[in-house]
């Protein structure tokens, strides 16, 4: 986990505000492990010059999504404690909506197109017709599928 | 009604609740609280944030893997309207709800269990190491005493 600062950063860091705005967002992570495949690295990495980007966007960093004036400045660059820490970052799996979701104990089921017609184990159809043979039978166990401990 | 789920902590976003973000691709975060949405803005991993769903499920303070987490699901497959699956739906809704705070309970008191233990044997070692610190009750009465005769004297002088 990168230190967080906790001093001095809550109201009157006007230059922390500025960086945090969305209109400034940089890449994000998960952005930027797509930029990796070879496909997307090697167009990123041969861009038409660009006067508007520090050194006419030909000296790019693709892991921390930075243009650099030069070449030595972009090796200097990749030997930084910054580059090494955004390395370490992009190692593991970036966060996704669905793994919040999972967190959450929320999963998606799109089952197969004979789903209705033949209901998993689990599903709200499967039990139903489970408990609807329990009311036919007058069994005491009204769900069967569930283990109570 | 769609409730949907937090980016950043997980929780449920009711509708009129909470921010949705669409980054400049095309992609939308949605947010149940300026918390979350700030937390987001400042690149935070919710992985990494100790009070997120996400943290507390991969670092084992709540119960993650059961059985009872098989019955919410998305699923994108339009059901027609059936007044007893509705009814069975919302029993069993509340049975799976029953068990799972069953369960977490369960696992809460697994997951605390040993911790007096612990902290008995903690205060014990302590109490060795410093015991030159602590001092007898008489000792410490006579200590006052002495401090006691000692401003009197110096009134008396």
């Amino acid at each position: 986990m990168a230190r967080i600062r906790r001093k001095r950063m809550h109201c009157n860091n006007k230059e922390l505000h500025h960086k945090y705005k969305t209109k400034r967002r940089t890449k994000d992570l998960d952005q930027i492990q797509d930029d990796l495949k070879p496909e997307n690295k090697a167009r990123l990495l041969s861009q038409d010059a660009d006067e508007d980007l520090p050194g006419l966007g030909q000296f790019y960093c693709v892991e921390c999504a930075k243009y650099f004036v030069d070449d030595r400045t972009r090796l200097e660059h990749r030997r930084s404690r910054e580059h090494k820490r955004r390395l370490r970052d992009l190692k593991e799996p970036a966060y996704t909506q669905k793994e919040a979701e999972a967190a959450a104990g929320l999963s998606t089921d799109n089952g197969h197109t004979s789903s209705l017609s033949a209901p998993g184990p689990m599903s709200l159809l499967s039990l139903k017709q489970k408990t609807d043979q329990g009311l036919a039978n007058k069994t005491a166990s009204k769900r069967p599928a569930m283990d109570v401990e | 009604m769609r409730l949907e789920k937090c980016y950043f902590c997980s929780s449920t976003v009711y509708p009129g609740h909470g921010t949705m973000f669409v980054r400049n691709d095309g992609k939308s975060f949605r947010f149940c609280r300026s918390k979350c949405h700030k937390n987001f803005k400042m690149k935070r991993n919710p992985r990494k944030v100790r009070w997120t769903k996400a943290f507390r499920k991969a670092a084992g303070k709540e119960m993650a893997i059961d059985s009872t987490f098989e019955f919410e699901k998305r699923r994108n497959v339009p059901v027609r309207y059936d007044r007893d699956l509705m009814s069975t739906t919302i029993k069993a809704m509340k049975r799976v709800q029953e068990i799972r705070a069953r369960r977490e309970r369960a696992f809460f008191k697994q997951r605390m269990a040993g911790n007096k233990e612990r902290e008995r044997v903690e205060n014990v070692r302590e109490i060795q190491k410093n015991i030159h610190l602590v001092s007898t009750p008489v000792a410490k009465a006579k200590e006052m005493q002495k401090v006691a005769e000692a401003s009197k004297h110096m009134e008396v002088d």
